[in-house]
């Protein structure tokens, strides 16, 4: 748009308009995240620098406390309790990461090698599981796991668990159930990576004789990085936080940072408490962000291959 | 010879991938036929946990806020996101990066911390005020917040398809600003509309973590429900309700593959 030969205050008068018309536009939609979420989530941060009253609600003086609960520190000495759970979901989101990984390479990559009428169905077909939902599935692996079913009468006759205890509560259920939640989240940047991938090289590397195990290393697995970094902070976030997976397949001794901060809300009613473990998941988060933001301007395509 | 031996490996492992991701459903689904209301042996085929679920009132009840929810929430996310993905457009070479944080936040933010933060927030404004009672309204309000971002992410990139030029041509056609919008905006992002508001009403009808820290008592969607009667304890009525809520998203799956087909076509 120019304003050229306009006169300057017919050119302000212009731009009063496009400044009202991008507020009456936008600012509804940026009012209301505001309010109903930027505030909120800044109250929770404020939260958990509070004191925690006698009925679980902040109270002021200003302090580190929860944190210090966080770390294990409470009135009866320290204990180890939350710092197992931190640690333990740590180990649980780089275990189903890497599994994640492990089996969504290969069939990525099979996808791609398949006929291009089929490869949108079977796209499909690993995403609409994801689209059930979320408790729905987590019930479906309870039925599985459960003792007496056939998968868990498969681990005794091995003697992989006690007898009449099921797979389920168990750590191996909520590894296996954030496997099969966050599969798809890896599968289709995968996918987008393998589909546009440079065969020419490949072909290079095969004719200067390489092994195919270099010719994969040096000619396939660089071109296909971006997608696999985009694949694993698209599932090593959410699994992070996780709630409803290890509530129902974990059990006491599998709960997860997202199931801590939600019991400080109910049943522990611990505010403070709750609020900095939200802090550390969101720490969590904005690394992940920077990380992806990163990795899509040093190898190109990555954001271009989440979206 | 090696390569072909691959190509059958990696076949077996799709078929055994696809068995991994479909046999927690079907599992739900083979039971919820059970005659007998064992979750480990199925005895015989019979419909009565379907009977039953039409006598409970409770899910019925947790049936109708999972609709009303779904469509009420939508529809202002509709109109709210539909507004701000214009905005964006017609302002894009203004620098909006406060903008684009602003609507990229309730994407990244994980749920628990979303739905924790929202039920703190009401819970404490309801405690000083009387407003926001937490129930249907307040969910509303969270499945709006999550809502607007993608409204406006499909409005913008549908605008940002179109030809430039068409603006232009629409302002010489029609006078006012108000028959632009009729004649010419409405009409040219209609599909962005249809597939925005759709993809808000599944997200609504699919969010569990978030509705359950807004909810109130009386409030319980669907997946509230199921979670409630998964934790009372595991009855075959579960399995009935669940096999239809995997029977939806099946349908909507295979409308999906037929419209690309077409597409392609």
């Amino acid at each position: 748009m120019s304003y050229a030969g306009v006169t300057p205050s017919a050119r302000s008068r212009a731009m009063v308009r496009e400044s009202r018309h991008l507020l009456f536009t936008v600012a509804p939609g940026a009012i209301w995240i505001v309010i109903f979420l930027v505030l909120p989530s800044a109250y929770l941060m404020g939260v958990a620098f509070m004191t925690n009253g006698p009925y679980g609600l902040p109270e002021m003086p200003l302090s580190l406390g929860s944190f210090e609960r966080l770390a294990g520190f409470g009135f009866l000495g320290w204990s180890p309790g939350n710092l197992y759970t931190l640690l333990r979901s740590l180990w649980q989101t780089l275990v189903s990461t890497g599994l994640v990984v492990l089996v969504a390479y290969p069939i990525a990559y099979y996808i791609s090698t398949c006929r291009e009428r089929w490869r949108p169905i079977m796209l499909l077909l690993v995403v609409v599981p994801s689209w059930t939902n979320q408790v729905i599935r987590t019930f479906g692996w309870m039925n599985l796991l459960a003792p007496g079913t056939p998968l868990s009468s498969l681990a005794e006759g091995l003697g992989l668990i006690a007898p009449n205890m099921g797979l389920y509560p168990s750590n191996f259920a909520v590894t296996l159930g954030l496997v099969y939640n966050f599969l798809p989240f890896m599968v289709l940047p995968l996918y987008a990576a393998f589909e546009k991938l440079d065969t020419a090289q490949v072909e290079a590397a095969q004719d200067l004789y390489a092994s195919p195990v270099r010719a994969f290393w040096h000619a396939v697995f660089p071109q296909t990085l971006p997608g696999l970094l985009a694949g694993v902070v698209l599932v090593a976030i959410p699994a992070f936080g996780m709630y409803v997976i290890p509530e129902l397949l974990g059990g006491g001794k599998g709960m997860m940072l997202g199931n801590l901060v939600a019991n400080q809300f109910s049943g522990g009613a611990n505010w403070p408490l709750g609020a900095a473990g939200a802090i550390l998941m969101l720490i969590a988060t904005f690394i992940g962000l920077y990380a992806m933001r990163r990795i899509g301007k040093r190898l190109g395509g990555g954001e271009e291959v989440v979206i | 010879m090696r390569k072909r031996t691959l190509k059958r490996s990696l076949t077996g492992f799709w078929w055994f991938t696809l068995a991994f991701l479909y046999l927690p459903l079907a599992v739900v689904a083979l039971f919820s036929f059970n005659a007998s209301n064992s979750a480990a042996r199925f005895t015989g085929f019979s419909w009565r946990w379907y009977e039953r679920l039409l006598g409970n009132e409770e899910i019925l009840s947790a049936f109708a806020n999972s609709m009303g929810l779904a469509i009420v929430s939508s529809t202002v996310a509709l109109v709210v996101g539909c507004l701000i993905g214009y905005g964006m457009y017609r302002h894009r070479h203004r620098k909006l990066g406060w903008l684009i944080v602003l609507i990229y936040l309730p994407i990244v933010l994980p749920d628990i911390v979303f739905g924790i933060s929202e039920m703190a927030f009401f819970v404490q404004v309801h405690r000083l005020t009387g407003f926001l009672q937490p129930g249907l309204g307040t969910m509303i309000i969270a499945h709006v917040t999550f809502q607007i971002p993608f409204v406006a992410l499909i409005v913008y990139s549908r605008f940002v398809g179109l030809d430039p030029t068409l603006f232009e041509a629409a302002k010489d056609l029609y006078a006012t600003p108000i028959k632009r919008v009729i004649h010419f905006m409405l009409p040219t992002i209609k599909p962005a509309l249809i597939s925005a508001f759709f993809l808000s009403f599944t997200l609504s009808v699919d969010d569990f973590v978030i509705s359950f820290f807004t909810a109130g008592p009386e409030s319980a969607t669907l997946p509230i429900y199921i979670w409630g009667a998964i934790k009372k304890g595991i009855s075959p009525e579960i399995n009935a309700i669940a096999t239809l809520m995997i029977a939806a998203v099946a349908i909507v799956a295979a409308i999906s593959l037929i419209f690309s087909r077409r597409r392609q076509a």
